[in-house]
């Protein structure tokens, strides 16, 4: 697995890919999706899949290949390695989405949930996988909200192809299993060599799971927090744990899109005098006096003192 | 991502940005400097701040472009106050005029340092040695002298040619940045009677002399409009917002206003979100040369709150 | 302007604050407030020191140091017409702009603010720029963007205060 284009930039989403075997675009084929990484606040979020033909499905079953109820990170690495040398039968694809890319999509203006990304991004995949030929007639994944609407969300975008949408599926599905551990190793892998794009000499690895409820990854949130910043661009802002941590230690940030009433905006404002708005200065008739249209539509007003 | 923090207030700022006329610091010599200054703000008769360069030689404006919700990083500082000055060169005839218009009244003849004295301003007698202010003086006084000495009284004829010249400059001006100057609102009624070119010579000018008026009192600016030839706006004030009144004509007709600029804060009112019945009248009206409306309502247009 | 009148009437319970503007309400009655002076120290040419400067689309409650260049400038990218950066987890698009012709950014600093408003005032000239980078949050850059518009102010500036001919 070549993670070189992400680890170019990992501040941006990145797709990933083995070649298509030739069997996949003659042949019916299932096609299996998951992800790793949705719950921690550090790394990014990986959603891969992995297809074959139906006819292979037994043949990847018997091979333990799809095993993923190994724990162990050498394990999976182990059997990702199987995958890969299954390669004439089986084909995968990954998106990495960074950190960067989860904290500015749910940040956004509209905002973006992780939901609605977890599903825009899953659907990018199988399209990706019918683009390149792969003849998909049955697709297997994993709750990302309710199943239901979920199956029929994707069974409406994708047509002809049979949906099936379980908890647990990757325990129920090997095709889905197998997508299960190329995602965990690529995750593991770049969070493993992520390189820090901030200037913070050497950074300190030892932030346990990156789960938002491991002390040991809470400590190292608080040790690489900047009042301005807030942090790098490896940790998810738009995780609570990440905002709450911001809001006690971190100075105050304002956007125009904050849920703020025009009361609060006085207030920190420091009660600036109303009539600065309109460009003239304290004492003589400025009530009277408008200013002109070129100056407040370019927000410029006159100054009384500096 | 709502920010429910309380605002400490803006202790007072100790650093501005600022984009200043080079002659501001190429002319400071090792025994003077710069200095901002309050004088009398001719238009509004209040305080405002100036600049004087080195010696007195010459005088700036300073004007504040302010947006809500901005903050500055310079060099390895952040500064929270994220207005940007604009200190640009000022004419100081319009600040030594109205002591001369004041002194005019009595009819007499007198030196010019007697009548420009203001005990609220003591710095108002520094603008004699502005490099410009006692040549140009005659541009709005008649002068005698006797001997050595030089007597002025003010000359409202003068004035008015010498004003009508700003305009002029003005209006060239305006024309050359292309800056839109379309009101939509005329001094007749909505049946056009002139052609094309004169409507538009006439926004210029109008556009022009209420720059020029943020620089002279109320009572001069009526008499410079009439010396125009403009005829004082018998309907509501320029600044109505424009879906108010809508001419049925062929002409391109803009938005005065852009909304979707204004920031929730300076008004009560939000961004417009339905077309209103001049608007409705505007789609069906020839829009070449126009700006699409989309490009008013931008996605810059804050999010819908719940 | 349909606000002015509302806005104006609320002028009165914005109480007292530390805020620069109302100070001189108060203390215009006095005609001495308006002779003290704000000098501007200008360093020596070749003491002038330049410093990046960025207009960004949020308030930040600090004055103070930072390490811009540690997190910001590190981590910005150059796009073919914009630059990219994230602050807080919040996407930028911004853009570098030139100060007009003839003028030069300067960046003041006040080092020791009087007791009084009837004293004298310094600042001194901290910095230098040409060019300043301003940061949409994440609309790119364009030439309808406010400050762009208000760079417009220094050439009408000349028209309106040149010298007219004789």
């Amino acid at each position: 697995m070549d993670l070189s284009p992400f680890e170019k930039d990992n501040s941006v989403s990145c797709r990933l890919a083995s070649q298509i075997p030739d069997v996949c675009k003659m042949e019916d084929c299932c096609l299996g999706i998951d992800e790793a990484g949705r719950g921690p606040v550090l790394g990014p979020m990986v959603y891969g899949i992995c297809f074959c033909p139906v006819s292979k499905k037994e043949e990847l079953k018997s091979s333990k290949v799809a095993d993923s109820k190994t724990l162990t990170e050498a394990e999976r690495e182990n059997l990702f390695q199987k995958l890969d040398e299954a390669n004439s039968y089986v084909g995968w694809a990954l998106q990495i989405l960074s950190p960067n890319t989860i904290s500015t999509s749910m940040l956004q203006r509209t905002k973006y949930n992780l939901n609605a990304l977890s599903h825009d991004t899953a659907i990018g995949l199988v399209q990706y996988a019918l683009d390149s030929g792969v003849q998909l007639k049955e697709v297997y994944v994993d709750t990302v909200g309710p199943a239901e609407k979920y199956e029929q969300k994707l069974s409406h975008i994708f047509p002809g192809i049979n949906v099936t949408v379980r908890p647990k599926a990757d325990s129920l599905f090997p095709i889905v299993s197998a997508a299960s551990i190329c995602a965990k190793v690529a995750r593991d892998r770049v969070v493993k060599g992520w390189n820090f794009a901030e200037e913070l000499g050497d950074v300190e690895t030892d932030y346990g799971s990156g789960y938002p409820n491991d002390p040991k990854t809470k400590a190292w949130l608080l040790k690489y927090l900047d009042p301005v910043f807030g942090y790098p661009q490896f940790v998810r802002f738009s995780w609570s744990t990440a905002q709450t941590l911001m809001d006690s230690k971190a100075v105050a940030v304002h956007w125009d899109d904050d849920e703020e009433d025009g009361e609060k905006t006085a207030q920190r404002q420091g009660n600036k005098s109303m009539l600065s708005y309109f460009g003239a200065s304290a004492g003589g008739n400025e009530q009277n006096h408008q200013t002109h249209r070129f100056f407040t539509e370019r927000r410029l007003k006159s100054l009384s003192t500096l | 991502m709502a920010a429910k923090k309380k605002r400490a207030t803006n202790v007072q700022n100790d650093s501005w940005v600022v984009v200043a006329a080079d002659s501001v610091i190429d002319t400071h010599s090792s025994d003077s400097d710069p200095a901002f200054v309050r004088l009398r703000n001719p238009s509004t008769d209040a305080a405002s701040l100036y600049m004087l360069s080195a010696g007195d030689k010459q005088l700036f404006e300073v004007k504040a472009f302010e947006e809500d919700f901005h903050s500055w990083f310079v060099g390895q500082t952040v500064q929270r106050d994220g207005r940007l000055l604009f200190v640009t060169p000022m004419d100081p005839l319009y600040l030594i005029l109205p002591y001369l218009s004041k002194a005019g009244k009595e009819g007499k003849f007198q030196p010019v340092n007697q009548i420009v004295m203001d005990e609220d301003f003591p710095a108002c007698s520094r603008l004699l040695s502005c490099t410009r202010s006692l040549a140009s003086l005659l541009h709005i006084a008649e002068e005698k002298e006797m001997g050595s000495l030089k007597f002025h009284r003010y000359s409202h004829e003068k004035t008015m040619i010498w004003l009508q010249k700003k305009v002029e400059r003005t209006v060239v001006a305006l024309k050359k940045k292309n800056i839109s100057v379309g009101e939509g609102v005329k001094s007749t009624t909505y049946i056009r009677v002139k052609s094309e070119s004169d409507h538009h010579e006439e926004d210029y000018l109008r556009y022009a002399h209420g720059l020029i008026s943020e620089y002279i009192s109320e009572d001069l600016s009526k008499a410079l409009l009439s010396h125009l030839q403009l005829p004082e706006l018998t309907s509501p004030k320029e600044t109505e917002p424009p879906s108010k009144k809508r001419k049925l004509s062929d002409k391109p007709v803009e938005a005065g206003e852009d909304y979707t600029k204004l920031n929730s804060t300076d008004f009560a009112r939000k961004p417009p979100k339905k077309m209103t019945a001049a608007q409705k009248t505007l789609s069906k009206v020839d829009k070449t040369g126009m700006k699409t409306m989309m490009s008013f309502f931008s996605p810059k247009v804050k999010a819908e709150k719940k | 302007m349909g606000g002015v009148v509302s806005l104006s009437n609320t002028r009165k319970t914005a109480g007292t604050t530390s805020g620069v503007e109302e100070e001189n309400t108060s203390c215009c009655k006095k005609m001495s407030c308006n002779a003290s002076v704000i000098r501007v120290h200008v360093p020596p040419e070749g003491q002038l020191q330049r410093a990046p400067v960025h207009l960004l689309p949020c308030e930040i409650e600090h004055s103070g140091s930072a390490q811009v260049s540690q997190y910001f400038t590190a981590t910005t990218k150059d796009r073919k017409c914009e630059k990219t950066v994230s602050f807080r987890g919040r996407e930028l698009k911004g853009q570098e702009i030139s100060c007009p012709q003839g003028y030069t950014g300067l960046v003041l600093k006040e080092t020791n603010k009087p007791g009084s408003d009837q004293e004298d005032r310094t600042v001194k000239v901290s910095s230098v720029f040409d060019k300043l980078t301003y940061w949409n949050l994440e609309t790119p850059p364009n030439s309808d963007d406010m400050i762009v518009m208000a760079m417009d102010w220094p050439e009408l500036a000349d028209a309106i205060h040149g010298p007219v001919q004789d």
